[in-house]
């Protein structure tokens, strides 16, 4: 089916139209220049901030009855676990009942997966990006802040 | 008159002049069938088991303790699914439009509340609201079988030019963004490099793209350089239509390059650039119609360059 090529331009939207259009691009525009987030309107804050050379970041690693520690595979599961950083970067300011709770989550996760977890351990990390071995960077320095053992979470460090 | 009064007069009669009835049914088409691949292809099973621990939600979410259960989800997923396919081939357009995009919502919004926005799918979403009260169906559907043919007029014009309003805006803010918080250093420090360096060795092995640019500061510099102009520049397609040649391919291969060497997927927000900016009713005429090639007027015909 083809339409006609000629439009009817003496039409004129409705007045419901002109204050829908006006009002959402109004709350677009005002969320997007504020960097407010209203979601679904968003800020649009995309990689925003300038990266130095020296990151700041956790690390959690699970640590089996002989004491070695395997870092938490995050990426192998499923995709509710997988905001780990955000996590990791709040999890000093959670309630400690909170705290553990987190921790028994991801700790019944990796058993799920048949690892073995006798205590979870999270690491504050210093990351230099700008020194490099071969195509890795080198490892990051850290200290720890937080030994969680099955039903608690204990400050450390 | 000062400009910026005459702008604003000049903005609403572009925004609401007469539209091709097929131009806007094919976004239409384009968005809703994005919608339904997303719907079908999305982690919200997974994230329904979520423990309720790592529960961070967003929005209108936060009136939750956990995520919606695996049954809620099942019948979201479900019933947004199939409105959003009803909606791509046109049948009750009125009813089966708005309806997918409303079950759509609180599940995109469970992809966010993991403490981070994702805005991959956010862009479709936006792009889909002002076609939600619009005559969309119009054409090239199901329910115009029963109708009489549409011809051009006001009702088409509005939807698909706030949509595009929507993508320029997008990048246009979100490399406003960058100059408010990092400012020139975004381009002028080592930035880049950086992010991508992070991004390489937190890879199971090296990534060879990201390692590439990292490895030499003036190409990091100029990708830097390259994005904030083209993310700062997208609004000039509204103006200057022709400018979609430079500005869409560019967005595309950005999300690619994001993708090759960062491993994020933005491949929902490159497809809704295309769908939106892309002129797909002039170039239905030109397929249909095909005149004898002259320089620079062959391939895709972007956003309303017939206009």
């Amino acid at each position: 089916m083809e339409p006609s090529p000629s439009p009817s331009t003496t039409e004129r939207p409705p007045r419901w139209a002109r204050w829908f259009v006006g009002a959402y691009l109004a709350m677009f525009v005002v969320c997007g220049v504020a960097g407010l987030e209203a979601w679904p309107l968003t800020g649009w804050r995309l990689f925003a901030d300038a990266r130095q050379a020296r990151q700041p970041g956790f690390q959690a690693v699970t640590v089996d009855r002989a004491g070695r520690e395997t870092p938490m595979p995050f990426r192998h599961l499923p995709a509710g676990y997988r905001g780990d950083v955000q996590v990791l970067k709040g999890f000093a300011g959670l309630p400690s009942a909170r705290q553990a709770a987190v921790c028994q989550a991801w700790a019944t996760a990796v058993r799920d997966r048949g690892g073995e977890v006798a205590e979870l351990r999270i690491y504050q990390t210093v990351t230099d990006v700008s020194q490099r071995e071969g195509d890795r960077g080198a490892p990051p320095a850290r200290s720890r802040r937080f030994t969680c053992r099955p039903g608690s979470a204990d400050a450390g460090g | 008159m000062p400009a910026a009064e005459r702008a604003l007069p000049r903005a609403e009669r572009w925004l609401f002049a007469p539209g091709d009835p097929r131009r806007l049914a094919a976004v239409r088409v384009g968005l809703c069938a994005l919608l339904a691949a997303r719907l079908a292809s999305g982690p919200y099973p997974e994230l329904a088991t979520q423990p309720e621990a790592l529960f961070r939600p967003i929005s209108f979410l936060r009136l939750l303790e956990r995520m919606p259960s695996p049954e809620v989800v099942a019948v979201l997923q479900s019933f947004a699914l199939g409105a959003a396919v009803l909606a791509t081939v046109g049948l009750l357009t009125r009813y089966t439009l708005p309806l997918a995009w409303l079950a759509a919502l609180p599940l995109v919004a469970m992809t966010s509340s993991l403490g981070k926005v994702v805005h991959n799918d956010v862009l479709l979403l936006l792009c889909l609201v002002p076609l939600l009260p619009s005559p969309a169906g119009a054409v090239w559907s199901l329910d115009a079988r029963q109708r009489p043919v549409a011809r051009p007029g006001p009702a088409f014009g509005w939807p698909v030019r706030t949509a595009m309003v929507v993508v320029a805006g997008a990048y246009f803010f979100s490399g406003l963004g960058k100059l408010l918080h990092a400012g020139p250093a975004w381009v002028l420090s080592d930035n880049v490099r950086w992010v991508l360096y992070a991004s390489s060795d937190a890879q199971p092995t090296p990534n060879p793209f990201a390692l590439f640019v990292a490895d030499r500061p003036l190409l990091a510099h100029l990708v830097a350089a390259a994005t904030l102009a083209v993310e700062l520049g997208f609004p000039l397609v509204l103006w200057r239509p022709r400018l979609a040649w430079l500005f869409v391919p560019a967005v595309v291969a950005m999300h690619a390059g994001i993708g090759l060497a960062m491993h994020l997927d933005y491949a929902a927000m490159a497809a809704t650039v295309v769908v939106v900016l892309v002129d797909w009713a002039a170039l239905a005429d030109r397929l249909r119609r095909p005149r004898p090639a002259s320089p620079g007027r062959s391939g895709p015909v972007p956003a309303e360059e017939r206009r």
